[in-house]
């Protein structure tokens, strides 16, 4: 083989030889090739004055400034260079960076004048925990992961080379900054594995940090979100035009194109184009009656309205639980609700009303004393949105007494325009908690289990995780099976799982007399990094699982990952314009990859900006189904979550499986109790 | 970096912090002295100094120069600004620029600066470079202080592994006489005082040795009447600007204008925070009332002084909310950006909603909260 000869000399005046031989050349597709192609790329960005702010480039030099929330959107791009079905191609979508314009002992400030002393700390722990904040002084970001309220600017720590320091003294020293709240916190950040395993944590300094991104605070302020949605949700043409300004940078940078001609390397300045299809709109079933919805709202509100409702349950005996202030608004509810209910053929009978104060102590002890066995459902019309109410009415009615439960903000049931939209949508939703049934779709395959399964991750303790399961109960797909599972950290999700699909495939053959023949998993919140993991050791377990039923039984299973973050973005080529493909669009060549059986659904619509479509990896697949058939299934399940009388962005197993793990994540923390199980009392 | 891995790698000596830190903070606490607005930094090499330096909140003008292109470019990005930069931008103005070229070239854009550091640089000349570097440094960009750091070949008996010199590129290294020599004899000849001193100490018995790298500080006699110098002949530029990074500042208009609107709708929106809140009472949440505790916040201590002052008032008439800007002018925040009532004025105007006299800034009620 080729071998070359390098002569060079050291510091220390000793010659050495190099000898240089080629042993393999790298194809252009390899993996190595195409990260590097990812360095370079992001490169050029860099050259072309952009900012790195985590993994994409924003452009600082145009923000769009919000004063009034104190906010800032920097525009700029994210980008991936992979191997596509049979080109390696630039995927990049334009991204926009939040950034506020204040630090973090800013907010802790306005969050002490807001909630006072005794509180401080914990709404600090929630506010802050899990953002990401820049510093001042490098071009780093790190997630707060803790607060450390013992110390202070003033406190020491260990320097590299062994001596102790203050942080006001180390600032000081090595950036010329002066801190000047002495007081302040210390934000703790936990080191991802870097360079040799070390895992450790770096102390920040609040004054020092600024805020990116969003709380859950901001996105729930309405206000806030609009203003936000003017910048950030562009539309197909305007987002085009935003990716053609970025290629025409790079095609117009003598820079980086000197760059690219030293690597030999060259782009296609346009994006790609190809044929995608349309799969036919589903029929709507509901009690005798069939309807089309109108494709392009993708939602059949007007149309399900008088309709009754496939399975109704009686609400012959409820509670209806208020504050004095709200006296006005129950009633009110409840005359809506006598008006609503006839037409879906729901029988419900006057509830016993319940007038409580406003305090947490005073409805459970309501709960206590007024919950029998034969309720079937709790109302409770809450005054403020205060989560420790919420928290412990749900945890009583989801573990320690399982009934149905409904609760709902005041304010919502106010606005005498709206209250008859309100109540139908309320009386849907409750009789879906109680077991009840409200359209369906065409489901071919016979003898099917659908399965859904999300993940939850507690951010603020950090400490839990829970997996929502979900499995279909019968041949229309209107029944689930609903379970979930708590882990404390460090153990596998999947052993819970296992179980989880152990006792629905009992109940499944308790409603069926049989077992299934064929089961499709949907699985969402897997991370990419996960995706081996899954394979290689949750599906095999999967059919360990089914083997333990029994030596006879080998169902046909099909797995499909389920991604919503999605970089790749699809407009329709309509009437010379640029628009948001329609909801049933199919995209399963080009840009899908070659080693996977993948593809693109875009299921709902939205109003304003560009849809995004869901990406769906089949990762195992004994089905002997056509890809056709399984698009087409899974397509039909957007249809049939039942709080949304529209087409959804994923199918409806795994939403239900996300409200489920939402729920005991943020309010129960243990499992709710499986009496519950048969009904989505999660909604 | 390689010299300064070689001085750390010597067995017998060994300095802490290591030399070439301690010959950074040398200049630093020169700069924290001198106090300079315009910096350079010839050799600049990997843009280490440079970074250190642009923390200085002095320094309005950096600049960099080097005769390899590659070694600078390979770090340059260190010295553009962040995005915290850009989020809160500072009072000063920054500049900082890289040049390629050599010491031995004239170039205008080296004209004007305060200070010129030599860190390491001199012994890396070629005879004829190191013949034209007095009057490239101190005849024709005569800044008023000069750095020049270079080795000290009578410490090379301490460090085992130097053979002949320090570092393979060296041309020479010089004995403290010969330094000394050439150093006053060019301060004498361009008007400049020197001073030696120098870092890294000697071992304890061995103080004649001197220290490992000596530094002479210059420092121009007279201040400069040299327009006459400059002016001289109209030079052409021969560097290459390989990098130019403006910092955001407070001093540029369009930064200033975006800052202070930001914190009058901000501080405005407080404003009516407070004001809505307090016709709202508190009375639909018991459980808050009870726990809610006057605020230590100092923010809000001075909200309630300024509110109690006359005319400053702000009120809500109808669906409007007039926070008068005399208000608004009067946090410290707002006051320190804009200094005068006018300046605030003439910043906002047209880019904020005030009312119908100009007085107050006015915000629409009416359709607020409505999906919330």
């Amino acid at each position: 083989s080729q071998v070359t000869e390098l002569f060079s000399r050291t510091r220390n005046g000793e010659d050495v030889k190099i000898t240089v031989t080629l042993t393999n050349e790298l194809p252009p597709t390899s993996p190595t090739c195409l990260q590097f192609y990812n360095i370079i790329f992001r490169r050029l960005l860099k050259m072309l004055n952009l900012q790195q702010i985590g993994r994409n480039y924003y452009n600082p030099s145009d923000p769009v400034s919000i004063p009034n929330h104190r906010l800032m959107v920097w525009l700029g791009f994210t980008s991936s260079i992979l191997q596509y079905e049979e080109n390696i191609m630039l995927c990049a979508d334009v991204s926009h960076k939040v950034l506020r314009g204040e630090t973090v002992l800013d907010t802790m400030h306005s969050l002490h004048s807001q909630v006072g002393e005794e509180r401080f700390r914990d709404t600090c722990a929630k506010e802050l925990i899990g953002l990401i904040v820049l510093t001042k002084y490098n071009n780093r970001t790190y997630r707060i992961d803790d607060i450390d309220w013992d110390n202070s600017p003033k406190s020491t720590f260990r320097k590299s080379d062994g001596s102790e320091m203050s942080f006001v003294e180390y600032y000081r020293k090595q950036y010329n900054i002066e801190i000047s709240d002495w007081m302040q916190p210390v934000l703790i950040s936990q080191m991802k594995r870097k360079r040799g395993n070390i895992q450790g944590s770096v102390a920040l300094i609040p004054e020092l940090c600024s805020l990116t991104g969003l709380t859950d605070k901001m996105r729930n302020d309405f206000n806030m979100m609009k203003d936000l949605a003017i910048h950030t949700r562009l539309p197909p043409e305007q987002r085009q035009r935003e990716l053609g300004r970025l290629l025409n940078y790079i095609q117009k940078d003598d820079n980086v194109q000197k760059e690219l001609r030293n690597w030999g390397l060259s782009f296609d300045y346009k994006s790609v184009s190809f044929t995608g299809r349309v799969v036919q709109g589903e029929k709507i079933f509901q009690s005798g009656t069939m309807f089309d919805y109108n494709p392009q709202f993708a939602d059949w509100t007007k149309e399900t309205r008088g309709v009754p409702l496939i399975r109704s349950v009686p609400m012959d005996s409820w509670l209806l639980i208020y504050t004095r202030r709200n006296y006005d608004v129950a009633n009110t509810l409840l005359q809506s609700l006598f008006k609503v209910t006839p037409s879906m053929g729901i029988h419900m009978n006057r509830p016993s009303m319940i007038e409580v104060d406003d305090r947490t102590e005073a409805y459970l002890r309501v709960l206590q004393q007024r919950v029998t066995p034969d309720v079937n459902i709790v109302f409770c019309i809450l005054s403020s949105s205060r989560k420790d109410k919420y928290d412990a009415i749900k945890k009583y009615l989801c573990t320690d007494c399982p009934i149905p439960s409904q609760c709902v903000l005041a304010c919502t049931l106010s606005k005498p325009q709206t209250i008859m939209t309100v109540a139908t949508k309320i009386a849907l939703q409750m009789n879906c908690k109680m077991g009840g049934e409200l359209w369906s779709v065409e489901i071919p395959l016979k003898q099917v289990m659908i399965v859904g399964i999300d993940c939850y991750h507690d951010t603020v303790s950090g400490k839990q995780s829970i997996a929502g399961f979900v499995a279909s109960l019968n041949q229309t797909v209107t029944r689930w099976f609903s379970r979930c599972v708590v882990q404390s950290r460090g153990q596998e999700l999947v052993d819970g799982i296992k179980t989880c699909l152990q006792t629905a495939l009992r109940n499944w053959s308790k409603w069926n007399k049989c077992l299934p023949s064929r089961i499709f998993v949907y699985r969402d919140g897997v991370g990419d990094g996960q995706l081996n993991t899954l394979v290689n050791y949750e599906v095999p377990q999967f059919l360990d699982c089914l083997k333990s039923i029994g030596t006879d039984y080998s169902p046909r299973l099909t797995v499909i990952v389920v991604k919503k973050r999605v970089g790749a973005r699809f407009f329709a080529e309509i009437g010379g314009g640029l628009k948001n493909p329609p909801p049933g669009t199919v995209v399963d060549t080009v840009v899908t990859r070659p080693e996977w059986y993948d593809f693109f659904i875009v299921s709902q619509t939205v109003k304003n900006g560009c849809v995004a479509p869901t990406h769906y990896n089949v990762v195992y697949d004994t089905s002997q189904l056509k890809p056709d058939h399984v698009q087409r299934l899974t397509y039909k399940l957007c249809h049939m979550y039942y709080n949304w009388s529209g087409i959804i962005r994923v199918p409806a197993p795994c939403q239900y499986a996300h409200k489920l793990a939402f729920l005991v994540g943020q309010s129960i923390h243990r499992e709710p109790n499986l009496m519950l199980s048969d009904r989505l009392y999660y909604l | 970096m390689d010299e300064n891995f070689q001085e750390e790698f010597t067995q017998i000596i060994k300095f802490e912090p290591p030399l070439y830190k301690q010959r950074y903070q040398f200049v630093k606490d020169l700069v924290e002295k001198y106090k300079p607005k315009k910096v350079a930094d010839l050799g600049c090499a990997d843009c280490s100094l440079l970074w250190m330096l642009k923390f200085c909140s002095c320094i309005e003008v950096l600049a960099g120069l080097d005769i390899c292109a590659n070694v600078m470019k390979e770090k340059m990005h260190i010295l553009s600004p962040l995005p915290v930069d850009y989020l809160q931008p500072s009072e000063r103005s920054l500049t900082v620029t890289l040049h390629h070229g050599s010491v031995a070239h004239k170039d205008p854009c080296m004209l004007g600066f305060d200070l010129v550091t030599c860190i390491e640089l001199i012994e890396h000349l070629e005879e004829s470079e190191l013949k034209k570097f007095p009057e490239v440094v101190f005849g024709f960009m005569a800044p008023s202080i000069v750095v020049i750091s270079t080795p000290n070949s009578e410490f090379n008996s301490l460090l085992p592994r130097v053979m002949l010199y320090r570092h393979p590129d060296h041309k020479f290294e010089w004995n403290q006489a010969q330094f000394q020599g050439w150093a006053l004899e060019t301060a004498r000849c361009y008007g400049y005082s020197v001073e030696f001193t120098g870092v890294g100490h000697p071992p304890t018995g061995m103080e004649k040795v001197g220290f490992c790298t000596q530094i002479g500080v210059f420092v121009r006699k007279y201040s400069q009447t040299g327009e006459s110098v400059q002016s001289e002949k109209p030079m052409e530029a021969v560097y290459k600007t390989v990098f130019k990074a403006v910092y955001p500042s407070l001093k540029d208009e369009k930064y200033l204008q975006n800052a202070v609107i930001n914190e009058v709708i901000f501080t405005a929106q407080i404003i009516k925070h407070r004001l809505m809140s307090k016709r709202e009472e508190y009375g639909d949440d018991p459980e808050r009332k009870s726990k809610f505790q006057p605020s230590m916040d100092c923010f809000s201590d001075y909200l309630g002084k300024v509110v109690v002052e006359k005319n400053m008032e702000p009120f809500i008439s109808g669906n409007e909310v007039h926070i008068p800007l005399t208000t608004i002018f009067s946090f410290p925040k707002v006051n320190r950006l804009c200094g005068t009532f006018e300046k605030l004025c003439k910043l906002i105007a047209g880019k904020v909603t005030l009312s119908s006299d100009g007085s107050a800034v006015m915000f629409n009620i009416e359709h607020e909260n409505e999906e919330n």
